[in-house]
């Protein structure tokens, strides 16, 4: 070990038992605001809101303090920094497909929607089927099929 | 000179004509061992990141989502969340003892992580057990499949850990560590923290949402 990884080594002063006790502390206060949420009837953002706000600086306290993240060098922070913003991408491609640009939902999980007509199938059994041998294509919706959701039925690629 | 340098036997490594031979390490400026486990934990960010996004876009996605609190047991799970985080302590207190040469402390912080994970694994065990017993299998709703799909890896991940930090312990046990070669017990605390801070955002996602 090198005079200089000593020297961040000894740079590393921080008080253990008083990052543990924050965390204890902050987890009780975790519980207790989900807990009440539930009871006292908070509304879905002051909820979530707070469980997420506590859960991210639990979070902070054992990347930076007990994983050292405060005391490494660029390299290993070079290494962690992106991911939060590659976990971003992931969400923003995956929403829209299930959400449309005023954050209502498209369609339900376990529905699809038909390409020719734009309109959702409910039960997937009604809906896509791979073509036959001899080139026909697939099913279409049946007539039962319902409009998407929303306020009005537009067919899904006037959605997008 | 360093120690590759050292062992360079030119009948044997001698490289072509055009090749330069450096006089200094061309790796990173960090230990290898480190900047490995820290590259691998990028990755188990992203393998969990998936899963939890899965999750977020099912559930946003369902035409209904039944309350957690209803389902699963909070009380036993919050006692189980307390017990990770003190396996983070005891493992903090590890690294430090490892990094002070004290053989006796580094050994039974050790145990003592070791044996708080396995309690952790095994009261979900528990958990599984008695849920299956009441009929709460994967097949039955997209709630119980992304539950037992994100608890099941990240409890995959938790004895993993035990038999990682297991495997620490008996080489410390045998003088394995010592004040200047101590790398080993961090990189098995970093892992052990991460499979924590995982569980802190499952807990709050997967339980109290």
């Amino acid at each position: 070990m090198s005079q200089h990884e000593h020297e961040e080594h000894g740079a590393m002063h921080f008080s253990v038992d008083k990052v543990f006790i924050g965390l204890f502390a902050f987890t009780v206060a975790e519980v207790g605001w989900g807990l009440a949420g539930k009871h006292l009837g908070f509304n879905r953002p002051m909820l979530w809101g707070g469980l997420l706000f506590f859960a991210a600086l639990k979070g902070w306290l054992i990347a930076v303090y007990f994983m050292h993240l405060k005391f490494e060098g660029w390299v290993v922070k070079s290494l962690i920094l992106p991911t939060p913003f590659l976990v971003m991408i992931i969400f923003g491609y995956v929403m829209p497909d299930v959400a449309d640009h005023e954050g209502r939902l498209v369609h339900p999980v376990g529905s699809e929607v038909d390409p020719k007509t734009g309109l959702v199938i409910e039960n997937m059994h009604d809906g896509w089927r791979p073509p036959d041998a001899e080139g026909h294509e697939g099913a279409s919706a049946p007539e039962h099929a319902a409009p998407a959701a929303g306020a009005d039925a537009k067919p899904a690629e006037a959605q997008r | 000179m360093s120690e590759a340098l050292a062992a360079y036997d030119p009948a044997v490594d001698a490289p072509a004509h055009h090749h330069p031979v450096y006089d200094y390490d061309s790796g990173p400026p960090v230990e290898r061992g480190k900047f490995a486990i820290w590259l691998f934990l990028a990755t188990e960010i992203m393998f969990f990141s998936g899963l939890i996004g899965a999750y977020i876009v099912l559930r946003s996605a369902a035409k209904s989502w039944p309350d957690p609190q209803e389902r699963l047991a909070v009380d036993i799970t919050a006692f189980n969340t307390f017990l990770l985080i003190t396996s983070s302590w005891t493992m903090v207190k590890a690294v430090f003892a490892a990094k002070a040469g004290e053989r006796g402390k580094l050994l039974a912080w050790l145990a003592a992580t070791i044996a708080i994970g396995a309690s952790f694994v095994s009261i979900q065990v528990y958990e599984y057990i008695q849920l299956i017993h009441e009929g709460a299998i994967p097949k039955i709703d997209i709630f119980w499949s992304t539950f037992y799909a994100m608890t099941g890896f990240h409890g995959t991940h938790v004895v993993v850990g035990v038999i990682w930090l297991s495997c620490v312990w008996f080489k410390a046990l045998g003088g394995g560590y010592t004040v200047r070669n101590n790398l080993g017990v961090e990189l098995a605390g970093l892992y052990w923290h991460f499979v924590d801070l995982v569980w802190v955002l499952l807990f709050t996602i997967v339980y109290l949402f």
